[in-house]
């Protein structure tokens, strides 16, 4: 036996070692082949003209200095960060008031706190489809509402206007993932002991001055956690676009990640879809680093 | 273990395997098909295959908007299927990237091959060799409602000419009711337009690309300009329902059939739908017309094909010819109000008598189809620069800022 195996030979201490590393081995592997792999293959392809079929060829930095002329990719880019300014705002007020609303463990609490996370559970796609019906010109729920309301005269085409497309899928999106961002600061606010409201209270202290020196400095972490969360979701976004106006109207709705998408798989230029993926990942990495350092715990 | 074990244990898989295959021969041949979801008779066409044939075909309907996309997936995922019918305009850049099985002797043998209709065995080619067959065709023109006409005091035997005329029919239509209106058209609809929107610049002697296909001519080309006024001005004066404006084609066919639509573009594929589903529906068909007269026709329809990797080459081709032959073209096309892909067989039974089947079928004679590799990204891609072009021109009233994007964009691709 001795002489096959030589884990048996080891020492105690490279024993617990060797122990060590089998339980990280799953981690380890699931990471390499999951995503130190692709991106891998991602930044060769990037050198690549690349179709999704027939010949390729080695093109150097030709991908990546097409970026620069490319008018939708810039568009795509301005269109993204707008949107994500836009959503993310109206996500972490709506969630801090709904968790401030949900806090306390009162009767029945449960049941608000379940309508509010349900719309999270829902696909995004589900969801965007959802919304499209209800948007609907026709058998929408939203203009028989304004119709009846006598608040417009005929119905609104509100997926198909520029002005108006951007503002209905933010809605959606909100009413979507705010349940998230609740339950995120919930965690926050619920972490925050009772005795320091009461002792600033008999120190007189008014709603305003509590919240803004003890509740959001002690939310810290959870602020940046579920704003971190949020922003990549938002700059990653594609399937509301894809699904509720097809990057429409006067393609004016087109993500980032849409663009990534149409380029690789409908134009068929997988290199060039590479090369945008990695310039896109080094500008959430810049992104996240940033956030991380302006929320960072001063301590 | 000891090796001889081993030995032995890998032979006696070795020995299984190999027996597989050989034990699978008798077994019927199993191909897979794909079609794009448009109303040809494929499924009638592979329900008789299968019912008189050893050899069975599954018959797989992917959504048009979605085909390229999931055919260029299979393909590089190695798993095409063994027959695609395929929207003939994407035949060159399959061809061209060497995902199709060379049939060129297959066709050479058809005694038939010179009546097969002429844009699909063009689009069919690639550097001299086919790679495809025609097996659904259809040619564009525009379908009026003859009781509307007639209730707007206008000549139902006389249709429009001329696009002044169709605007006049237009207007006429309008005025008899709120709910009336003259015209439909999908703008949020790239291939529908492409479809009835292109033969107005073809009838009227213009083109958006040149006669070989390298360049854009949208902004050298006047009548371009002129044919987006045209749609400008049914856009301004309420001609179509607003609706119209964000229909991405899935009202494409059913919005004339309601009844309220006095004159809408669509094809071929469209008359057995409308007969079958609105009986009530009084209508005609006629060309569409440029400028001053004339006329054109886009040439679409599907074309079939073998993709490359298939084992079943010789099976695949059985099916096709069999798809071509008189019995198939005459009791499953014609029978079916679809117009069969041998031009001498339009002169059929079921066709005869018939006027809005022969003008239909008179429409591929002045058929035309785009031959570029890059159809999908110009033309059928939703966000690709045709349909935003269309937009810009039409529903915002943008002519020349249109033309400039078009003329760009549309260089832009097609240099690569």
């Amino acid at each position: 036996m001795t002489s096959q195996f030589a884990v048996w030979n080891l020492s105690w201490v490279q024993r617990r070692k060797l122990t060590g590393l089998l339980f990280v081995l799953p981690t380890v592997a699931f990471v390499t082949v999951f995503f130190i792999v692709p991106l891998l293959m991602t930044v060769f392809m990037s050198f690549h003209d690349w179709p999704l079929f027939g010949e390729r060829a080695f093109t150097g930095l030709a991908n990546y200095s097409e970026l620069g002329k490319d008018r939708q990719y810039l568009k795509s880019l301005d269109f993204t960060f707008r949107y994500t300014l836009l959503v993310t705002p109206p996500i972490f007020l709506l969630g801090f008031i709904l968790a401030s609303l949900v806090r306390r463990n009162i009767r029945f609490i449960g049941i608000f706190r379940t309508i509010f996370f349900l719309p999270v559970v829902i696909g995004l796609g589900v969801s965007s489809l959802l919304w499209v019906w209800m948007l609907d010109d026709r058998i929408g729920v939203f203009n028989k509402i304004l119709l009846d309301l006598n608040l417009v005269t005929k119905a609104q085409l509100f997926l198909g206007r520029p002005n108006t497309a951007m503002n209905v899928i933010i809605l959606s999106v909100v009413w979507k993932t705010v349940g998230f961002t609740m339950i995120l600061l919930l965690a926050g606010l619920q972490a925050i002991p009772d005795e320091l409201y009461e002792s600033a209270e008999v120190d007189g202290a008014g709603y305003f001055r509590k919240l803004f020196y003890i509740t959001l400095p002690l939310m810290r972490r959870f602020i940046a956690l579920a704003l971190i969360l949020s922003v990549i979701g938002s700059v990653l976004s594609f399937d509301q676009f894809y699904i509720m106006t097809r990057g429409g109207p006067r393609n004016s709705t087109i993500s980032i990640v849409y663009w990534i998408f149409n380029n690789s798989f409908t134009y068929f230029k997988m290199g060039y879809g590479s090369a945008m993926s990695i310039v896109l990942l080094g500008i959430l990495v810049a992104l996240t680093g940033a956030q991380f350092y302006v929320l960072r715990e001063r301590e | 273990m000891s090796f001889r074990k081993t030995l032995f244990i890998v032979l006696a898989i070795v020995i299984c395997l190999g027996a597989l295959p050989a034990a699978a021969q008798d077994e019927p041949i199993q191909m897979s098909m794909w079609v794009r979801s448009i109303p040809f008779q494929t499924q009638e066409l592979v329900d008789q295959w299968n019912a008189n044939n050893d050899s069975q075909i599954e018959l797989t309907v992917v959504p048009s908007g979605e085909f390229v996309t999931k055919m260029g997936a299979a393909i590089a995922a190695g798993e095409p299927p063994d027959i695609a019918s395929i929207d003939l305009i994407y035949t060159p850049a399959f061809a061209a990237a060497g995902q199709l099985v060379d049939i060129t002797d297959f066709v050479r043998e058809l005694p038939y091959a010179d009546s097969l209709t002429p844009a699909h065995m063009e689009l069919g080619m690639y550097e001299g060799r086919n790679y495809a067959v025609p097996t659904g065709v259809d040619g564009s023109f525009i379908v009026y409602n003859i009781d509307l006409f007639e209730q707007a005091g206008l000549d139902p035997d006389n249709p429009p000419s001329t696009w002044d005329g169709m605007l006049e029919a237009a207007r006429a239509i309008n005025d008899l009711g709120d709910d009336t209106y003259g015209y439909w058209f999908s703008m949020n609809c790239a291939g529908c337009n492409a479809f009835t929107f292109l033969p107005f610049i073809w009838a009227s002697g213009g083109d958006v690309l040149s006669d070989d296909y390298t360049e854009a001519t949208i902004a050298s080309d006047p009548i371009v300009a002129e044919a987006l006024a045209f749609y400008n001005t049914i856009w301004e004066e309420a001609l179509v329902p607003e609706g119209a404006s964000i229909d991405n084609g899935s009202n494409f066919v059913s919005a004339f059939g309601a009844g309220n639509i006095g004159m809408a573009g669509t094809g071929n594929f469209a008359i057995s739908g409308y007969t079958n589903d609105f009986p009530d529906l009084n209508f005609g068909v006629f060309h569409i017309p440029g400028k001053e007269g004339g006329a054109a026709s886009f040439g679409g329809g599907d074309v079939i094909a073998i993709p490359s990797g298939t084992e079943h080459v010789e099976e695949a081709w059985r099916f096709i010819e069999w798809t071509m032959s008189d019995e198939a073209q005459i009791e499953i096309y014609a029978a079916n109000g679809q117009i069969p892909v041998r031009l001498e067989l339009v002169d059929n039974p079921y066709f005869e008598g018939d006027d809005r089947q022969l003008t239909a079928a008179s429409a591929l004679a002045v058929g035309h189809t785009p031959y570029t590799t890059v159809y999908n990204d110009l033309f059928n891609d939703p966000n690709g620069p045709w349909l935003e072009m269309l937009q810009i021109a039409i529903l915002d009233g943008d002519i020349d800022g249109a033309i400039e994007l078009g003329q760009e964009r549309f260089t832009q691709i097609m240099e690569g």
